[in-house]
C-alpha cells in the first residue's frame, strides 16, 4: 500500500488514534478513584475550614476524623452540611456564583438563623492570579469569621489590606484592583445567607 | 553523538532559544509568569511534552503520510500533555487546582508544534529528544527569570515565600499581563543586542589582518 494513498492514510490514522487514546483511557480509569477521593477530600477540608473546625495545617487523617465525627450532610439537600459548634447548631452551604472569568464555588457557614457567619471557603475559582485570585488567601477569607449579617446582608468593600474588617457592621475589606471579583464574593455570600435562612436549620 | 547533543543543548538554551530567537511560547510566558511555582510546573510540563513528543514523532516519521502529519503531531503531543494533567490531578491535586487550565493549554504552546515540525520530522529519535529537552529548558530558563522579577516586585515573594520587608509596596502592574509584555520585550532586546554585538566582534576579528585570534579581537576594542 502506498504511503500517500487514501487507504493507508485511513488505516494509519486509525491505528495511531487507537495506540495513543487507549492508554489515556486506561490512565484516566485507573486514577479515577484517586481523583474522586481528592475531590471529596478537598470538599471536606473546605467544609471544616468554613466551620472553623480545621485549618491548612490539619493532617489528612485528622481532617477525615473530625469530618466523620462533627459534620453531617443534610439528606435531600445538595451541598448542605450541619455541625455542632461549641454547643450551637451551624449550617454550611455550597453556593455557586459568577466570577470575572468563570464560576466561583464557595462554602459559607453560619449559625442556623443566618445572623452571624462562621467562615468562608473558596472551593473553586479561576479569577486573575494575584488580583481576583486573592479571594482564596487566608487573610481575605478570615475576615468573614464572626461577621454579623445585617438586614441587607454583608458588604465587601472598600479595598483594604484585610486587617480591618468591621465585623459588627457586616463589612470586610475588598481586594485592591479586583472590585468586580469582590462584588461577586459579596453576592455569593449574601446568596448563601439567604439559602441558610431558608433552610432554617430545622432539618 | 556527545558533541552533537551538546550543540543541540546550546542551541535550545541560547543560540536558538525558543523565546529570544524563535519567539515561540509567548502566550504562556504572559499567562503564568506571575508565580515562580506555576512557571516551574509549566516549564517542566513543556519540557516533558516537547521532548517525548518530538522523540515519538521522529520515530513515527517514516510511516506518517504528509497529508495527516499535523493531525498526528497534535494527537501525539496532546497524549503527553493529557498524561501530565492526569498525573497532576491524581497525585498533586493542589498544584493541579492552582494551574487550572494552563496544563491543558500546553498543547497550544507553539514550541511543541514548532520543534516537531521544524526538527523532529527531519532528525533521528535521540537528537529530537535532546532538542525537545533543550528547547523546554531554554523556554523554562527565560520564563523563570521573568517570573522571579514579576513575583518579587508584584508580591514581594519568591516561590510564595515572603522575602521583602513590610515597607515594600507591591507593584500591582507586575502581577498583570502587561508587565510580562514589557519584561519579555526587554529580555528579547537584551539578548538580541548581546548576540548582535558578539556577532559583530566575530566578523571584525575574522576580517582583521592576521585572522581570528585573541590579539585581533582585543585590537578592535
Amino acid at each position: 500500500m502506498k504511503k500517500e494513498s487514501i487507504g493507508y492514510v485511513v488505516v494509519f490514522t486509525f491505528v495511531v488514534c487507537v495506540v495513543f487514546v487507549l492508554p489515556l483511557a486506561l490512565a484516566e480509569g485507573l486514577t479515577k478513584p484517586r481523583v474522586e477521593a481528592n475531590r471529596l477530600y478537598a470538599a471536606h477540608v473546605a467544609v471544616l475550614k468554613a466551620f472553623a473546625l480545621a485549618d491548612a495545617t490539619t493532617p489528612r487523617d485528622e481532617v477525615e476524623r473530625i469530618y466523620a465525627q462533627s459534620v453531617k450532610e443534610v439528606s435531600g439537600e445538595d451541598g448542605v452540611w450541619k455541625a455542632d459548634i461549641g454547643g450551637s447548631a451551624a449550617v454550611a452551604v455550597r453556593y455557586i456564583g459568577p466570577g470575572l472569568w468563570g464560576s466561583i464555588t464557595a462554602i459559607v457557614a453560619a449559625d442556623v438563623s443566618g445572623s452571624r457567619l462562621l467562615g468562608l471557603e473558596i472551593l473553586d475559582q479561576v479569577e486573575t492570579p494575584g488580583l481576583g485570585g486573592r479571594i482564596d488567601e487566608t487573610a481575605f477569607k478570615a475576615q468573614f469569621a464572626g461577621l454579623k449579617v445585617g438586614a441587607e446582608g454583608i458588604r465587601v468593600g472598600p479595598a483594604g489590606d484585610f486587617r480591618n474588617p468591621d465585623k459588627e457592621a457586616g463589612r470586610v475589606d475588598a481586594v485592591a484592583g479586583a472590585s468586580r471579583t469582590s462584588d461577586f464574593i459579596g453576592q455569593i455570600v449574601n446568596g448563601a445567607i439567604v439559602r441558610i435562612k431558608t433552610l432554617g436549620g430545622t432539618k | 553523538m556527545k558533541g552533537q547533543s551538546a550543540k543541540i543543548m546550546k542551541d535550545g538554551l541560547w543560540t536558538n532559544n525558543p523565546i529570544f530567537v524563535q519567539v515561540l511560547g509567548i502566550c504562556s510566558t504572559l499567562a503564568v509568569t506571575n508565580s515562580l511555582k506555576n512557571t516551574l510546573i509549566m516549564a517542566l510540563g513543556v519540557t516533558f511534552a516537547t521532548a517525548f513528543g518530538s522523540a515519538t514523532l521522529s520515530a513515527l516519521k517514516t510511516w506518517t503520510p504528509r497529508k495527516v502529519r499535523m493531525i498526528v503531531q497534535v494527537l501525539v503531543l496532546s497524549f503527553y500533555v493529557i498524561i501530565i494533567d492526569i498525573a497532576l490531578r491524581a497525585f498533586q491535586p493542589e498544584i493541579s487546582k492552582q494551574l487550572g487550565p494552563y496544563v491543558g493549554l500546553i498543547i497550544t504552546n507553539c514550541i511543541l508544534m514548532g520543534r516537531a515540525e521544524g526538527y523532529a520530522l527531519a532528525n533521528k529519535v535521540w537528537p529530537s529528544f535532546v532538542d525537545g529537552v533543550a528547547n523546554g529548558l531554554g523556554y523554562g530558563a527565560v520564563l523563570m527569570s521573568i517570573a522571579a522579577v514579576r513575583e518579587f516586585l508584584g508580591f514581594g515573594s519568591l516561590f510564595g515565600l515572603k522575602v521583602a520587608s513590610d515597607w515594600f509596596t507591591p507593584w500591582t502592574i507586575m502581577i498583570m499581563a502587561p508587565s510580562a509584555f514589557f519584561l519579555v520585550a526587554l529580555a528579547l532586546w537584551g539578548a538580541k543586542t548581546y548576540n548582535a554585538s558578539a556577532e559583530a566582534k566575530k566578523k571584525t576579528a575574522a576580517t582583521s589582518p592576521g585572522g581570528p585570534n585573541p590579539g585581533a579581537v582585543s585590537a578592535t576594542k
